[in-house]
């Protein structure tokens, strides 16, 4: 509803979807961009509202806010529930289905990895976060279930 | 560098997935270990590490020769008539029976860490009966989990990554359909893996026998709804726990210290017992088991060799060579000065227990064998060094779920260094020698 508020709201059909509500929703879930309703860019009067949607939305094109995971190491104690909670992790490593470590080397989709007693952020280009759709895109596992708070998701 | 999955020896869990590179000399790589499994592997390297026979000349300790410290163990063994053994929790199977064959030798007591540990519960369930898991089983199968008095993220770190976020062999999710019910009275760090669905239960201090009462009168009868709080706990929340005990698949109660702890008789462990087989024998279908958590790595070892070839599964008080009945425990031993002279095998009484019982002995001759400086070696009259069990010799060690497992050798020990099974042999023919 926040996100509708910044729209036209004149149901013009120019961005394909059929009511200003239905792309309100699609840009919550990231499957449309801002730059694809015509109107709100063309048009002085909605320069306002373009302004406080792209706030809102986090910026776009140049000033995108980077994700970052975020892992404090004198909290993390190695438990290894990051490893084997990452959904890309399950994915590509078939040994974290049953908890167990990840094979060394390791795959190149693997998220984490517990190195010397630690958690080990491999690589971020693989997260959900960034590659998946719809809902599956407000993935938190690794933050949500971290006992000690030790990952932090933020955007830089 | 090649890498190489092997068990470790950091808790009772024995992790057999971690992967460590080496290259004979030094562990340089170790993945999937958490931080108490990582300083087990840098203990051969640790400063604390002892390498040399060490004995008390003049209130200080000075390394010497092996017969030398042989000699004098020799010494104060033959003016002992009740030698106390104790530890043998971080020793392999092997060890545990030369330690049994070494108090048969010298007429003496002989205990583990399961005393103060899950002991009390194996005690009531050679009584009673228990229905135990297994690791794999909880992995594969189970759909409720309860941790009873443990933090379990404190104190077996992976353990909650293991049972609680695993995928299993039988279905492709994981911790959306497996429930956890934790009991304790302290919010700690195991709270953090809690969803909505499920239940905290913040018990009143020392109140678990209360709610085992009610549940054992309330569990798996028709409609049965709880009207009034129970031990400081919401009847929605004793409810939601009444709900999750009927619907359970395969659950399971993981046994803590903080059950153990608070209640001195063995009372509490009993009800516990009856009311696991309660729940089985009044389901339909599924079932619930338990798991005790233990600290040392063979806590369960001990236990197993004791039983299989005394009948008895601590507490061993031997006489002219067999084994003679007794209620005492190495606690009530202590308590009551009835012994002169303590060999303590990979532990660390003095700083364990409380300070009346270490002071008494402390003021009796202490042989400590062991790989590490601990309190105990500090005050110990004879000190005998042993490699590392799992990573410098191999053995035979029990699991929490009383699986066993084959440990297994990555490094050399330091040279001269036996294990402990050959530092007790060697004290053994030593005695023989006379």
């Amino acid at each position: 509803m926040e996100l509708y508020k910044y729209l036209p709201q004149t149901n013009c059909k120019k961005c394909g979807k059929p009511t200003c509500m239905s792309f309100a929703l699609e840009l919550l879930q990231g499957k449309v961009k801002i730059s694809d309703c015509t109107p709100l860019i063309e048009e002085v009067k909605y320069k306002e509202k373009y302004e406080a949607l792209k706030e809102l939305l986090g910026g776009e094109g140049g000033k995108e806010k980077q994700l970052h995971i975020e892992i404090d190491e004198d909290l993390c104690d190695g438990c290894g529930i990051c490893v084997t909670a990452c959904p890309v992790n399950a994915r590509y490593c078939p040994p974290t289905l049953s908890g167990k470590a990840p094979d060394v080397p390791h795959d190149k989709h693997q998220l984490f990895e517990v190195k010397d007693g630690k958690c080990v952020l491999l690589n971020l280009e693989h997260c959900r976060r960034l590659e998946a759709g719809g809902r599956e895109r407000e993935c938190r596992v690794c933050e949500i279930y971290c006992p000690r708070e030790a990952i932090e998701i933020i955007y830089i | 560098m090649a890498m190489e999955r092997i068990p470790c020896t950091g808790c009772s869990l024995l992790c057999d997935d971690v992967l460590i590179g080496t290259d004979g000399i030094f562990i340089d790589k170790i993945y999937g270990a958490c931080l108490k499994g990582k300083e087990r592997f840098n203990q051969p390297i640790a400063e604390n590490r002892l390498t040399s026979p060490m004995i008390r000349k003049n209130g200080k300790l000075e390394n010497v020769s092996w017969d030398v410290a042989l000699e004098k163990i020799k010494q104060i063994l033959a003016n002992s008539s009740r030698p106390l053994l104790y530890g043998f929790s971080t020793s392999s199977c092997e060890a545990q029976l030369k330690g049994i064959k070494l108090a048969k030798k010298i007429n003496g007591f002989i205990d583990s860490n399961s005393i103060i540990c899950q002991g009390k519960v194996l005690n009531v369930a050679k009584e009673i009966g228990m229905t135990l898991t297994t690791l794999a089983e909880v992995i594969n199968k189970t759909d409720l989990i309860i941790l009873w008095g443990s933090n379990a993220a404190a104190s077996i770190p992976r353990l909650l990554n293991k049972i609680l976020f695993s995928r299993g062999k039988f279905r492709m999710t994981g911790r959306e359909i497996k429930t956890i019910i934790i009991i304790d009275p302290v919010k700690t760090a195991s709270f953090g893996v809690m969803q909505l669905r499920d239940v905290a239960l913040h018990i009143e201090h020392g109140k678990d026998l209360e709610l085992i009462r009610v549940l054992k009168e309330e569990c798996c009868k028709k409609d049965s709804v709880l009207e009034k709080s129970v031990a400081g706990i919401d009847k929605e929340e004793l409810n939601r726990l009444l709900l999750n005990l009927v619907g359970a698949e395969n659950g399971v109660i993981f046994v803590g210290q903080g059950i153990l702890r608070t209640h001195s008789d063995d009372n509490i462990i009993k009800e516990l017992l009856e009311l696991v087989q309660l729940i089985n024998s009044r389901q339909e279908k599924g079932r619930m088991s338990l798991a005790l958590l233990g600290g040392h790595y063979n806590m369960i070892g001990f236990e197993q060799v004791a039983l299989s070839i005394t009948g008895k599964n601590h507490s061993l008080q031997f006489s002219d060579n067999n084994l003679i009945e007794t209620k005492d425990t190495i606690i009530n031993k202590i308590e009551k000065d009835d012994f002169d002279c303590s060999i303590i095998v990979g532990t660390d009484p003095i700083s364990h227990f409380p300070f009346s019982l270490s002071k008494n002995m402390a003021s009796k001759p202490i042989i400590c064998i062991d790989n590490r400086k601990s309190a105990t070696s500090d005050i110990a009259d004879v000190i005998l060094p042993s490699a590392i069990t799992g990573i410098e010799c191999e053995g035979l060690a029990y699991r929490f779920d009383h699986v066993p497992m084959q440990l297994k050798k990555v490094l050399d020990p330091p040279s001269g260094i036996p294990t402990d099974e050959e530092v007790l042999n060697q004290i053994i023919q030593k005695l023989d020698v006379s």
